[in-house]
């Protein structure tokens, strides 16, 4: 093979590969244990957003990325596409879920009690002024606690409206499906979006495109069992336990169309903690399925196709990226045709 | 790693897509796309494709923007050769496969080999519908009056059609398609090519096909003129060709000068000139 042609691409791209490495080992004291285990919420981030449960992974790809969260979450994506599928586990039911914090801003009291949990929510956001405060709780208990939805008290007093459930069960990384969009495969396009950019189409609905003014009706974080049928013993097994953070919204009030009105609600649920992106999940799934509230326009949450086909980060992060590759024969072809109006318009004014 | 990285059901579905295609010239196939340790957006639609035809005997060509050594082609091409071990080469002709970005390559292809486009907007119809749903039922009513609409609008302001590359085509009278964004200029190998040409899109999750001897017209007036870039008493500053596609580079000089575009067809020309 002769070599005439080559424009030193491949010698650029080492010597680029190179100096981005030189550039990012610069922090090389780190390891990806330390970042497992002190950068949590990156490691969660990227584990929910790469669609694939490895915090071991997660914390090599942050590394391998310098801190690129979006660009680790693509280091796993990447690596799921060599694995072969197993099946699938059975439905997790966050009721069940060993519950580390949970909280309700619909009730003041709830069964199974606010528990604020491991939160930074009420953190003054000094950077400088920090001192550590060492208090003893006496009675902190280690026991697990499980506690059902806060929302199922009016779940069981029939107040809160049901959608039909989809009879089969969509997996969108084998088929992706096409409008109408079956609400499995919208749920699971949620659960590994890009989570700054569920939050902004969330806050559209809140802010001024559209009325969804919701109330968290049931916040949780904590570990849930994943469970399996063995291939060949047929048992169902454990297989392990997962982090993972729901959220139940309640927003307004509908008419049915068997003459009830009821509570509109929504859900989100995501691996890791990420309470942001759980909310911002709630609020979309409550916006798409009960848009018929309001009065006027139609706004941007609400619209199938604009959160399906945009709130992935691997898929935005790519594309815009790719606008960095040459385009010289494109924008030669584009430059003619303006070349063209140019001229054809020119002699339109002469006349 | 696995031949050709994929596991096999992602293969067997790609093929399977790739078949429909075929079966259906200018038809979208939806398929589930993996993502690929190269990002969304750089050709993992056609790298998909590649992926899952090459054999163990195919030699590969890969192209960006008309050049085997510009980065991307490079980094493409050396991800293949990584998870596959094939033959690469730079000739057109002796290749079995040519991935190709931006491009179809200046010397005719012929009978047996594949072309495999890397397509950033699969749908032709987005630019006028945006809607997907509404988008197949359109197609499946061969309902293009939109993109006549558009075509008569930019013909009644600027006497011509306002897109520049990326030009749609009517294929075999039926599906009106979206042929990647090949300038122009290559718009008219498309008709009755003698090669296979595969398109991918990986971050719209299609894959369609133009089989060999497929009609393929760009969609135009009958009154009006297809007019493709002319680079007319232009010859290659390098190796002296004429009426190819050419790039035009700007000297530190100030100087413009004229390459050709295809950077194989140019070291081939430089080859028999100095033979």
């Amino acid at each position: 093979m002769g070599f005439v042609a080559i424009k030193g691409g491949e010698e650029a791209i080492k010597n680029s590969l190179a100096f981005y490495e030189e550039e990012i080992n610069l922090n090389q004291k780190i390891d990806a244990f330390a970042i497992e285990n002190s950068l949590r919420y990156g490691v969660d981030k990227v584990i929910s957003e790469g669609s694939l449960y490895s915090k071991k992974l997660s914390a090599q790809a942050i590394l391998k990325a310098g801190g690129d969260l979006l660009n680790a979450s693509f280091f796993l994506r990447a690596h799921r596409s060599s694995c072969a599928r197993a099946g699938i586990a059975k439905t997790i039911h966050t009721d069940e879920m060993r519950v580390v914090r949970r909280i309700s801003s619909a009730f003041k009291d709830i069964k199974g009690g606010q528990i604020l949990g491991p939160s930074g929510d009420y953190e003054v956001k000094l950077i400088l002024t920090k001192t550590i405060d060492k208090t003893v709780w006496d009675d902190y208990k280690n026991d697990d606690i499980f506690v059902e939805s806060a929302l199922k008290p009016l779940r069981d007093a029939n107040m809160i409206k049901t959608l039909p459930k989809d009879e089969h069960i969509s997996d969108i990384t084998r088929v992706f499906p096409s409008a109408p969009y079956p609400r499995s495969a919208v749920m699971q396009i949620m659960a590994r979006g890009e989570s700054g950019s569920m939050l902004a189409f969330a806050y559209t609905s809140m802010r001024g495109y559209g009325d969804v003014h919701p109330t968290i009706g049931d916040l949780r974080l904590g570990r849930s069992e994943v469970k399996f049928t063995h291939p060949f013993t047929k048992n169902e097994v454990k297989i392990g336990e997962i982090d993972i953070t729901a959220c139940e919204a309640a927003a307004t009030f509908e008419k049915q169309s068997d003459g009830s009105t009821k509570l509109t609600t929504g859900f989100g649920c995501c691996f890791g903690f990420n309470e942001t992106k759980a909310i911002s999940m709630s609020i979309l799934d409550t916006t798409l399925y009960n848009k018929s509230h309001t009065i006027g326009q139609g706004g941007i949450a609400d619209n199938f196709e604009m959160i399906v086909h945009h709130i992935d980060g691997i898929e935005s992060q790519g594309f815009t990226n790719h606008y960095k590759l040459p385009h010289y024969v494109t924008f030669q072809a584009d430059l003619q045709v303006y070349e063209n109006a140019k001229k054809y318009l020119s002699i339109g004014e002469k006349k | 790693m696995r031949y050709g990285f994929l596991d096999e059901d992602a293969k067997k579905e790609i093929r399977r897509a790739t078949l429909k295609a075929i079966a259906i010239p200018g038809y979208q196939v939806s398929f589930a796309s993996r993502e690929l340790p190269i990002a969304r957006g750089w050709g993992t639609g056609g790298l998909q494709v590649t992926l899952a035809i090459i054999n163990e005997e195919d030699c590969l060509k890969v192209i960006d923007q008309g050049c085997d050594g510009s980065v991307n082609a490079v980094n493409i091409r050396n991800f293949i050769v990584s998870v596959t071990d094939n033959q690469t080469t730079l000739d057109t002709v002796c290749a079995d496969i040519i991935q190709s970005r931006h491009r179809i390559p200046e010397e005719p292809m012929r009978e047996g080999q594949t072309l495999v486009l890397q397509v950033p907007y699969p749908e032709v119809l987005t630019n006028v519908e945006a809607d997907s749903y509404k988008q197949k039922v359109m197609h499946a009513n061969s309902d293009y009056a939109k993109l006549w609409v558009l075509l008569y609008e930019d013909t009644a302001q600027f006497g011509d059609s306002r897109i520049g590359h990326r030009y749609p085509v009517m294929v075999h009278d039926r599906y009106a398609m979206d042929p990647s964004p090949i300038p122009k200029y290559d718009t008219k190998k498309l008709n009755n090519n003698k090669a296979l040409i595969l398109l991918g899109a990986g971050r719209e999750k299609k894959i369609y096909a133009i089989p060999p001897y497929t009609k393929v017209e760009p969609l135009k007036f009958e009154d009006r003129e297809f007019k493709v870039e002319s680079f007319a008493n232009k010859k290659c500053a390098r190796c002296g060709a004429s009426g190819v596609f050419m790039d035009e580079v700007h000297t530190n000089e100030g100087e413009v000068k004229f390459y050709c575009n295809d950077t194989a067809y140019c070291d081939k020309q430089l080859e028999k000139g100095a033979r």
